[in-house]
């Protein structure tokens, strides 16, 4: 065990975990990383392209090595930062990215060929031969790619989603984040304080004495008295991911991640966090220096050396060097030295050494020895090599400010010569500002300051008074910064540990003209997965800087962009899943269709009846051709309710309607209905419907199904911001009312049973007729005299409520005639027997005049896309609505072939047209379809071939008319 | 009076309700609604038209604004009566279209601290702008609905009613959850 004194371990509790299937022992408070520390095992993983060992770097969620698998069966995540996974009972963890043992690695074999393997590989090698690339290359990229595992198991947690509103968020738990946070809540702002750790304090829970006072003393006092302010929520365990438009930001709550059982939480929350002002206090993230071989496990972050002594009572090894260019090192050493690890050297890259009560060389690191862990470094000093045994060594390199978040919105970092680290520039989000070490306030005593100062300002921005908090007495060295890029040298130095880029892969980048930061990170993968680059890419910028000699503030930097660290898909996905994944639309019969075993199909969000299923019927044509001829033969029943419905009044409404339908709606009579069609601006067909005139002053007109919603969208934009001068009121009537097709020979029989008191003869209540009227006794009621089906119809309305009854009535009371519930398959068989044009023929490339329907664009007044439909392109088309049977009885007719002339080429040049509706018609006993033909109306009984290339279908049809059942429209008037 | 028997909005013969730890949700199956739009000209309604984003209760009705110049008029109990034809009455002139069916009412009542705690997990709004007396216009669970808040501890969505099975699935499931941490 290397465990040491003092921490913020609970001793008194022990949590049992495995790592590779061997059990360990470690405390709450600890993370993976810590507690495998604590066991001595500094090997965690393999690197992502060498398959190099490696351990773990950092003690944050900048972590590029330490990723492993947490959890087991469809609980497995792969791609995990060990340094922050809160340890608890049971946790099973693996590593991941390796074939046979992370000891014994067989794809190490990677690293032997790594001359081969450099920047650009993939780029230059997998070009030939071509067909190679996706039969061999891409399936053996793909399997070594990716490090972990999904384990392809659906996931079993649930998720939530949430809104928050705040004057001020504060990102961050650190000094600069507490301060902020207790000054700003004091001032009775509605303030939340968000942190991705587990328990707050930041890096003041990482050295050692920062304040006068016990740190935990502190921060304990903080908490109770942030638990006494309603106005404040504090949000531990939770990540600020991204920031977007309007103060909104991303935020990922941890709920149950610790926990071995969620125990019936949530496991994590995504929150939209909506904030009038932000602090961002996600203070720095400490840089490296690359030398030859520095990524041995062992070799850390000498800040991360100082947190698993001071905040988790862990050394990597009892012996630790240091290797520095900055007091930061000292500091590494002194607080190690505190605790009783055997300081065995500290390499200060500066030519001043001060005095230390510890060994002290002037020099480089330049290189390392151990296969699976770090057994001493090779330092050069005045031009002397000497190995210095160490299980350990802290890398001090200096600190870059965390300013991913202030740098989205494309706000682009500004180079701060003084202080020689990158701030967060101008352009970023409105309303943000930076504190503490993300704005270069990198001593406790400046980081408190500048975050309560940060709190007044962006307050007073506001309108709110707050006041400066005393704040403790605190350490106040800040960082020194005289940076040492990397270390010149023959080996590999890595730059990048999770993309395994080196020193000598960005030299190669340079050598190859891909110097562009953007080309760099593209060309090198460098600042890519699931780190980021947050310890890579300062440095790598720099080091190209050097190469090209411009200056750093030249070189640039790469684009930030959200998430700040991984999310996982399924908490973005927001937790619904299966047949509650989008919102689902019921018709008001839903309830009785399912009680009569109806099969139900997909309309866009609605569930709609298809087909009704009787016993005998061995397939779904059985029971659709039944409902057709009974429809035919007798009556049947439609639920037509999703069908658009908008109620269109005011003084204007006929005038209004005049100019957002081609044909003429004013001179409806009251009491008529009639068809209406709809073009969009550029002249093609949009939608069609019916527009009934209820009164003077009021229309009802109905969409299709799918263009509910966009046309009543967009009949509003029409009267707001095309004519506010109309006096038309708008509202969307279409879930109010149920409506339903009665339709058949015998549909006045049985409507005339329903209907008060009102004389449903030809001349009482002709075709297209429309009444206010009751139905059942009493219940208000409208009826229209329309026809889908070609036969004598009515379509009947109801307040919903009274759907499900008065669909059964109708099926009850028309026993006798036959009355008979269809569903939207039948539906579509007679509207295509019929002739009738829907979604298929409406879709988007089709205009009136190829529809037939060319005179209803009326010429006497102008309507919405009249004019552009009369272009000599949109006129000159020949193709027309035809109807298409097959020669053979026996053929298919399929819907989407393209129609050629008998022994013609069938190219895109001698097309004449597709097939838009394809069905079995019962009525006619073969297949038929509906098309556009080029010259139909004068083809007709001429034979063409459909050509279906995507299955080797040539079906021979011979033109018709569109109209298969009743041409002449006599049963819909009689 | 029609011998048809109507259906609730889930297509169930009694409203749905369900009691969830501090929480508790109720199909409002007797709610009548009529829309109220002004026209050009026409006579000030006999009514009291409250502002953008306000509900107000007023007599034997209650009116929450829904845009400019139009407005949502509830009708408590009404749901099987024309209260678009009694409307009309009361604003000659106006544009009146019946909205009973149109809408399921979810109403939900529970103590001010729970309501607003749910509301967090469902709608984008901000709790100072949902107080009592306030309608607002906005998405729950992917859906246009209307979030009503006609007292401190009483709720009210109204969403399409064609879909209110996914809304309650949506309430329903963030006041279970809520229970289970609370």
């Amino acid at each position: 065990m290397s465990r040491l004194t003092g921490g913020l371990i609970d001793r008194s509790a022990a949590l049992s975990f495995t790592f590779d299937g061997r059990t360990y022992q470690g405390h709450p408070g600890d993370t993976l990383a810590s507690a495998l520390l604590a066991n001595d095992v500094r090997l965690m993983g393999r690197s992502f392209k060498y398959h190099r060992p490696r351990g773990v770097f950092s003690a944050g969620s900048e972590e590029p090595n330490a990723l492993v698998q947490l959890r087991r069966g469809a609980r497995q995540e792969p791609n995990t930062r060990a340094t922050v996974a809160e340890l608890f009972d049971g946790l099973h963890a693996t590593s991941q990215n390796r074939v046979g043992t992370l000891a014994f690695d067989l794809m190490a074999v990677n690293d032997l060929v790594a001359p081969v393997l450099a920047a650009g590989f993939y780029y230059k090698t997998f070009m030939w031969p071509r067909a190679f690339w996706e039969k061999l290359y891409e399936p053996v990229i793909r399997r070594a790619a990716g490090l972990g595992r999904l384990s392809q198991l659906p996931d079993p947690d649930a998720y939530d989603t949430g809104f928050l509103h705040a004057d001020l968020l504060v990102i961050g738990g650190g000094a600069a984040g507490l301060a902020a946070a207790l000054t700003a809540a004091r001032s009775g702002a509605r303030v939340i304080l968000a942190d991705e750790d587990f328990r707050l304090g930041g890096r003041l829970l990482a050295e050692r004495d920062p304040l006068e006072m016990p740190v935990p003393d502190w921060i304990a006092a903080l908490e109770a008295e942030f638990a006494s302010l309603p106005n404040l929520r504090v949000m531990r365990r939770t990540t600020i991911w991204g920031t977007f438009d309007h103060g909104v930001h991303g935020a990922v709550e941890r709920v149950s991640d610790h926990l071995a059982d969620p125990g019936g939480r949530v496991r994590q929350t995504l929150w939209r966090i909506t904030a009038k002002r932000t602090i961002l206090a996600s203070g720095a993230t400490e840089r490296h220096i690359p030398f030859a071989d520095n990524d041995r496990p062992g070799i850390m972050l000498s800040g991360a050396l100082r947190a698993y002594a001071n905040r988790w009572a862990v050394t990597p090894a009892a012996h630790v060097a240091i290797f520095t260019n900055s007091e930061e090192g000292h500091r590494t050493a002194r607080d190690l030295a505190a605790k009783g690890v055997g300081i065995a050297a500290v390499i200060d890259a500066r030519p001043d050494v001060p005095k230390t009560e510890y060994r002290t060389l002037h020099g480089h690191v330049t290189g390392s020895r151990g296969r699976l862990g770090l057994r001493s470094v090779q330092v050069t000093a005045a031009g002397r090599h000497e190995w210095v045994d160490c299980g350990a060594l802290g890398v001090a390199g200096g600190w870059n400010p965390n300013i991913q978040i202030a740098s989205h919105h494309r706000g682009r970092p500004v180079w701060d010569e003084a202080a020689q680290t990158f701030l967060a520039g101008p352009g970023g989000p409105v309303g943000l500002t930076v504190a503490g070490a993300a704005a270069g306030q990198g001593s406790t005593a400046q980081a408190l300051a500048s975050g309560a100062r940060a709190a007044v300002a962006a307050l007073a921005d506001l309108g709110i008074a707050a006041q400066l908090p005393a704040l403790p007495v605190a350490e106040d060295q800040a960082p020194d910064a005289t940076p040492l890029w990397h270390v010149p040298g023959k080996g590999r130095a890595w730059v990048d540990f999770q993309n395994d880029v080196t020193v000598k892969d960005i030299a190669l980048a340079h050598q190859e003209n891909m110097r562009p930061v953007e080309h760099l990170k593209r060309w090198t993968t460098l600042g890519m997965a699931t780190d980021q680059g947050k310890t890579a890419n300062v440095t790598a910028i720099a080091v190209m800087s050097e190469l090209t000699g411009q200056p750093i503030a030249a070189t640039g930097t790469t684009v930030f962009r959200p998430p700040y660290t991984p999310v996982a898909l399924s908490v973005l996905g927001g937790g619904d899943t299966g047949p509650q994944f989008r919102p689902r639309r019921l018709t008001p019969t839903h309830s009785w269709a399912e009680a009569q075993g109806a099969a139900f199909t997909e309309v866009g969000p609605w569930m709609r009846a298809q087909y009704f299923p009787r016993p005998g019927e061995a397939t779904w044509r059985d029971s659709v051709d039944r409902e057709v001829l009974a429809v035919r033969a007798g009556v049947g029943v439609c639920d037509v309710t999703t069908l658009g419905k908008i109620d269109v009044q005011g003084a204007d409404a006929g005038a209004f309607l005049d100019r957002v339908y081609a044909n003429a709606m004013a001179s409806l009579k009251v009491g008529m209905v009639r068809y209406g069609l709809m073009l969009r601006e550029d002249g093609f067909v949009w939608d069609d419907g019916t527009c009934a005139r209820l009164a003077e002053t009021q229309y009802v007109v109905t969409t299709t199904t799918a263009n509910a919603g966009t046309i009543y969208r967009h009949m509003e934009f029409c009267r707001q911001c095309l004519w506010p001068d109309l006096d038309v009121q708008l509202i969307s009537t279409t879930d109010a009312w149920a409506q339903l097709a009665v339709a058949g020979p015998r549909a006045r029989d049985l409507m005339s049973r329903i209907v008060d008191g009102v004389d449903l003869s030809n001349a009482g209540f002709p075709f297209m007729a429309c009444a206010s009227l009751t139905v059942c006794g009493g219940l208000r009621a409208r009826l229209f005299r329309i026809s889908f089906s070609g036969e004598l119809a009515y379509e009947i309305a109801v307040p919903a409520r009274h759907g499900a009854a008065l669909m059964a009535r109708l099926v009850e009371a028309g026993a006798d005639l036959g009355a008979t519930p269809y569903g939207t398959e039948a539906l579509g068989v007679l509207r295509i027997e019929k002739g009738h044009a829907a979604g298929n023929e409406l879709n988007g490339q089709t205009t009136a005049q190829m529809l037939g329907l060319g005179r209803m664009v009326n010429p006497k007044k102008d309507s919405i896309g009249a004019v552009m439909s009369r272009r000599a392109g949109m006129v000159a088309d020949r193709r027309v609505l035809v109807g298409l049977v097959p020669v053979d009885p026996a053929h298919s007719v399929v819907a989407g072939s393209h129609l050629f002339a008998e022994g013609a080429v069938q190219d895109t040049d001698h097309d004449q047209g597709w097939i838009t509706s394809a069905c079995h018609s019962p009525h006619l006993g073969s297949a038929i379809g509906l098309g556009f033909l080029e010259d139909g109306a004068a083809r007709m009984g001429e034979v063409i071939i459909a050509a279906n290339p995507l299955q080797g279908q040539q079906t021979a049809l011979r033109v018709t008319s569109p109209h298969f059942i009743d041409p002449d429209g006599g049963r819909l008037r009689d | 009076m029609t011998d048809l028997t109507p259906t609730c909005a889930f297509g169930e013969p009694t409203p749905r309700t369900h009691r969830i730890g501090a929480l508790t949700l109720t199909e409002d199956a007797g709610l009548g609604l009529a829309s109220l739009a002004l026209r050009r000209d026409a006579p000030a309604p006999d009514l009291t038209l409250p502002g953008p984003g306000e509900w107000a209760a007023t007599g034997d009705v209650a009116v929450f604004w829904t845009g400019p110049g139009q407005w949502m008029v509830e009708y408590p109990g009404g749901a099987d009566r024309d209260v678009a034809a009694d409307l009309a009455l009361r604003a000659p002139g106006c544009a009146v279209t019946e909205q009973t069916d149109g809408f399921v009412c979810i109403r939900i009542t529970g103590a001010p601290p729970a309501l607003e705690a749910l509301l967090e997990r469902l709608v984008n709004l901000d709790p100072r702008r949902c107080g009592p007396g306030t309608a607002t216009r906005t998405g729950v669970h992917h859906l246009s609905v209307f979030v009503v808040r006609p007292a401190g501890d009483q709720l009210a969505i109204l969403g399409p009613r064609s879909a209110a099975q996914t809304i309650w699935h949506g309430l329903d499931l963030a006041a279970t959850r809520q229970a289970r941490v609370a």
